[in-house]
């Protein structure tokens, strides 16, 4: 009798424990095109095992959907996951995450399937001061799906940006940069986005006419 | 003139089925395993032919910077037993690979894909007349490989040129291979594979022309495969006391 009451308590405690960790963890759901052979589907799995802390990874070769589940508080983004796709050297078709609170996204099959015009590289004036300004403005410009090199010179306050013209543009990419709070030539940031900034990261407003 | 008919035949015959599996034996494939990755491999060849007898081993570590690009060297030992001749061992040719992908089109469990080659063979061996093994003589090879593959079947296709500076060994060459899976695909990989592979070589000073088929298997779990393979002349027109046999491989290869 002893025995069967630590037995269904111990189940009910692994039961429970799998329940939240399952909660904390984004669903990932990838249909990838170019998995000609199993190697190949060796090759992407290997390619995201540099996501430390990946889980539960599946790949159906013949219809190409490869799923997996990543801890939520890591905040990957369907951007990321699509940019892995291509360094493993296959092509992202459609992106769905199904974040540990419930919400879902999705890329658009047209949006990720959208003929490549050939990569650009520009260069744009964004305000900002210190390190930390540096990794913002990166980080948000390198969300913008099509983006493949971004780099921001303190000094000189220029951003150079690389994207797929066929994919992004350049007013998409500095708009992403205002919503992270830091003005750019053509888009100047909220002043709650602004507010938001920490003290060392308050630059000297830029003017527009 | 009839060396050429037949190269152009295969070339031809090649193009025809350009959307044809599989990581082939003694061809090349265009297909790169992500970028960050190596592949450790060895591909033994046994050769016999009327002139004497060759073992080949090279070591071989493959390095993909990008998911496009590829870099490699191969280091190889080769014991040799030429009839009225030399016999030993010794260090064959070092190699060192460059590939770059340069087009791909994918599709839902498929693919194809080009890429721009060259394999800078460095004169290392002895000099042993024995073209691909010990020639001791510096040779760089330019070729080109596209491939299709499926889950259904694949095809590997390479055509080059291998220039020497005194041109004795200069020679035109086109692969084909086709690879045919025996077991459902399914991830975790494991595969049986049968392939079929065709190479045809055409010595340009010498005049010298070899149409090789080699038949292999290959077994593949995970991130490991092992390959076997014979290889035999269909065409052997190239100087008596020379020609080949037939052509043993025994491979393996790792991913990491």
């Amino acid at each position: 009798m002893k025995k069967s009451i630590i037995i269904s308590a111990l189940l009910t405690l692994m039961v429970v424990f799998s329940a939240v960790a399952q909660e904390g963890k984004d669903k990932f759901m990838v249909q990838v095109d170019g998995l000609g052979c199993p190697f190949c589907a060796y090759g992407l799995e290997k390619k995201f095992k540099e996501f430390k802390g990946i889980k539960n990874v599946k790949i159906d070769i013949e219809t190409g959907d490869f799923s997996f589940s990543y801890p939520a508080e890591k905040a990957l983004t369907l951007a990321d996951v699509e940019k892995q796709v291509e360094k493993a050297g296959y092509t992202p078709i459609t992106a769905k995450v199904e974040r540990a609170n419930g919400e879902i996204e999705e890329s658009s099959a047209s949006e990720m399937t959208k003929k490549s015009e050939g990569t650009v590289s520009k260069n744009v004036m964004v305000a900002g001061n210190c390190a930390m300004c540096e990794a913002r403005i990166t980080k948000a410009a390198e969300s913008v799906q099509g983006v493949s090199a971004v780099s921001w010179d303190k000094d000189t306050k220029i951003m150079k940006v690389s994207f797929d013209a066929g994919l992004t543009s350049l007013e998409k990419i500095e708009k992403q940069v205002a919503v992270a709070g830091h003005d750019t030539k053509n888009h100047q940031a909220h002043t709650d986005d602004y507010g938001n900034l920490p003290a060392c990261c308050k630059y000297e407003r830029l003017s527009y006419k | 003139m009839k060396n050429f008919t037949w190269l152009l035949a295969i070339i031809l015959f090649g193009i025809q089925y350009c959307e044809a599996q599989g990581p082939p034996i003694t061809a090349d494939k265009p297909i790169m395993l992500g970028g960050g990755s190596f592949t450790a491999k060895t591909l033994t060849e046994i050769r016999h032919t009327e002139r004497g007898d060759f073992t080949y081993v090279p070591v071989m570590l493959h390095y993909l910077p990008t998911s496009n690009s590829l870099v490699a060297i191969h280091l190889p030992y080769i014991n040799y037993d030429i009839e009225n001749g030399p016999s030993g061992s010794s260090l064959a040719d070092i190699k060192i690979m460059g590939k770059y992908q340069f087009f791909r089109k994918d599709g839902t469990g498929k693919t194809f894909r080009m890429v721009a080659k060259t394999l800078q063979t460095l004169p290392t061996g002895r000099e042993l007349d024995v073209m691909d093994l010990s020639t001791g003589k510096y040779a760089g090879y330019y070729g080109i490989v596209a491939g299709y593959e499926s889950l259904k079947y694949g095809i590997s296709n390479e055509l080059g040129y291998n220039w020497v500076p005194d041109g004795s060994l200069d020679a035109l060459t086109h692969k084909i291979g086709f690879g045919l899976p025996l077991l459902k695909p399914q991830y975790p990989n494991k595969q049986i594979n049968l392939y079929f592979e065709y190479t045809n070589s055409w010595l340009v000073e010498r005049d010298w022309y070899q149409l090789l088929y080699a038949q292999g298997i290959q077994y593949a779990r995970k991130n490991v495969t092992f390959d076997l393979a014979v290889q035999v002349p269909l065409v052997n027109d190239i100087e008596a006391g020379r020609k080949l046999n037939y052509s043993l491989f025994l491979g393996s290869r790792y991913s990491f």
